[in-house]
């Protein structure tokens, strides 16, 4: 309980927001695609990734190594594979149905539509084989069945037990709101205290109600009746309502159609909850999870410098931050991801001391500042100005003994430059680059650079940077 | 900051040279309204290894610091009257000394030295000006190994 308070009310608004957004994302997520494919191979993916730390944490290099290589390729291949269920998905809903709808779509089986398609049937005296699975798994008794995976409809029961269709002799398997095969020959049952009026689409029906826990609805040709064959039972059921009452009982629906079934509210709560749960998990593990400490040199940035005044010197180039946070935030912290930025709108001609405050450090969410080092950055400012200066030549090294440079004539003789009125208001002379005297034994002429002292320095964009030096060597007088 | 004299051991000489023995103080004092009126004006001006009667010898740019010692000359013609000049020595742009320097009418020559020391090598340049610091020449050099 101590601890909790602390942690509480160290919690931002914007963490609320964060879980809260972000479990909502996974919760609509979950909801817009559940019961297809990808939303089965992204639960994969996540178990995957699951291993894979299981696998690092236990030291299993070469496994953990391959299920990191599947995971990373995973997403891309999720979107190529499946690239037309995402389409659909998107494409069949609108922005808001995609945000906030919540309609119901059935999962379930179209109980009206199977009995309106059987009394049909037994109407027009067409007999028909339909099974709806319980539990258990039919592949062991059930075969050449032909995969349809087509949706139920009154129309289509139809079309699958017409004559002339090649399949409907077989049985046809309804799982959910689909017809998942057709044609399908079930184990035929060797009874003897079936009536012996009952033909071989009876007795399969009855050798698979025998076999398994499955359901199956038989159509007389002869009788034009419906009956219903689970487990060693066998009745014929003369009213539509009775016939939906068995379905309803046997998949577990409500006996009465609800617009939005309980046991959809409740999966779709659990799922919200367990949405909530991983966001909040993952919000802990990353920004409450085990404070590492890191220190990191980041560049200032210097901006709005007023109109006409330029930086002319700095104290820092850089400063020092101590951040700390979660471990794996301050391990994914890059560089260029954290910022120090100073405002110089309000410094004036000559030193500036800025204070850098937790206002000038952009950090990435989750991570804070401990210290700033130096905290204090100063900043000269200066008005750039023009000024034409004499050259100077920078002579170096020794002449031989014997010799003396009696003149050194320079061109251009003044050069304008341009720099913070400071510094150029304390400068005089502009020197050339150094030029060494060791090799000169005789007159001659030479080009040489000029040595912008301080840097900020600037040769004005109208004068020339390079000096020509005519200069004569004499010999010496004794 | 001003050069301390102490610190690398100047030493400043200044000599007054006549040039020609005709010019004498009585005629000076004497001096017509005309020649009253002439103004200081300098006439040579040199960087150099030395003085040797009266006249600077290994005029040049540039200086060797092992030979010890390098002078400013400076000669004027006409001298008004008894004034002064300065001769301002610059290394870098940072004034290393000032040095005064008397000057007797009708013409007069003369001269100041610095010692040199490791630390002097680099540019320099001597600012000469009148009594009043107005500037009458400069004088660029180099200081080197």
């Amino acid at each position: 309980m101590s601890e909790l308070v602390p942690f509480l009310s160290s919690v931002r608004w914007q963490d609320l927001v964060d879980v809260t957004l972000s479990s909502y994302i996974l919760f609509r997520l979950y909801f817009l695609f559940r019961g297809t494919h990808v939303f089965r191979v992204l639960i994969g993916i996540a178990l995957l990734w699951f291993s894979q730390r299981i696998a690092v944490s236990l030291g299993l290099i070469v496994t953990s190594w391959g299920i990191q290589g599947i995971t990373a390729v995973a997403a891309f291949i999720i979107i190529v594979v499946f690239r037309n269920e995402i389409r659909s998905v998107l494409q069949a809903k609108n922005l808001k149905s995609i945000l906030w709808g919540f309609r119901y779509v059935s999962m379930s089986t179209p109980v009206e539509r199977i009995i309106e398609g059987a009394y049909e049937l037994a109407r027009k005296k067409i007999g028909a084989l339909m099974v709806f699975p319980g539990k258990d798994d039919l592949e062991e008794v059930v075969h050449s069945g032909i995969p349809w995976r087509g949706l139920v409809s009154k129309e289509m029961i139809l079309s699958i037990f017409w004559h002339d269709n090649p399949v409907h002799d077989g049985a046809a398997i309804i799982q959910g709101d689909r017809i998942i095969e057709v044609g399908a020959i079930l184990p035929l049952s060797r009874r003897e205290d079936l009536p012996s009026y009952y033909g071989t689409r009876h007795r399969a029906a009855a050798g698979l109600a025998e076999a398994t826990d499955a359901l199956v609805i038989i159509v007389s040709e002869e009788r034009g009746d419906v009956a219903v064959a689970k487990g060693t039972e066998f009745d014929v059921v003369g009213r539509r309502e009775e016939l939906a009452r068995i379905l309803r009982q046997h998949m577990g629906l409500p006996l009465v159609e609800e617009g939005y079934p309980k046991k959809q509210i409740l999966r779709l709560g659990i799922a919200a909850l367990a949405s909530f749960l991983f966001i909040a998990g993952v919000w802990f593990s990353f920004t409450r999870g085990m404070y590492t400490l890191t220190t990191l040199e980041i560049p200032v940035e210097y901006t709005d410098v007023m109109a006409g005044m330029e930086i002319l010197d700095t104290s820092v180039n850089a400063v020092r931050l101590d951040l700390s946070g979660s471990g794996a935030l301050v391990k994914s912290i890059r560089p260029e991801q954290v910022k120090v930025r100073l405002d110089l709108s309000k410094g004036v001609v000559g030193p500036n001391t800025f204070n850098i405050t937790h206002e000038n450090i952009s950090l990435p969410p989750g991570v804070v500042l401990k210290t700033v080092e130096p905290p204090t950055v100063e900043v000269t400012l200066d008005v750039p100005m023009k000024k034409e200066l004499p050259v100077q030549v920078d002579w170096v090294g020794k002449l031989r003994k014997d010799l003396i440079l009696a003149e050194a004539k320079v061109s251009p003789k003044r050069i304008r430059v341009v720099g913070g009125a400071q510094i150029v208001d304390g400068i005089s002379t502009i020197y050339t680059e150094k030029v060494p005297l060791d090799n000169m034994h005789e007159t001659g002429t030479m080009t040489v650079g000029l040595a912008l002292n301080p840097a900020s320095l600037q040769i004005a964009p109208d004068s020339d940077d390079r000096i020509t030096i005519k200069y004569t060597v004499k010999k010496r007088v004794e | 900051m001003k050069r301390k004299p102490f610190a690398y051991l100047f030493a400043v000489v200044c000599l007054g040279v006549f040039l020609h023995s005709h010019a004498v103080a009585e005629k000076n004092e004497k001096a017509s309204p005309a020649e009253a009126d002439e103004k200081l004006t300098l006439v040579q001006a040199a960087m150099c290894e030395g003085i040797k009667d009266y006249n600077p010898y290994n005029e040049a740019v540039v200086f060797s610091r092992t030979i010890g010692k390098v002078s400013c000359f400076t000669s004027f013609d006409p001298v008004p009257e008894k004034m002064f000049i300065y001769q301002n020595w610059f290394h870098r742009d940072r004034l290393s000394t000032k040095i005064k320097l008397f000057l007797q009418p009708p013409r007069w020559s003369t001269f100041s030295s610095i010692q040199l020391r490791e630390a002097d090598k680099g540019p320099w340049r001597v600012e000469v000006t009148d009594q009043g610091g107005n500037l009458l020449h400069i004088l660029r050099f180099s200081i080197t190994d």
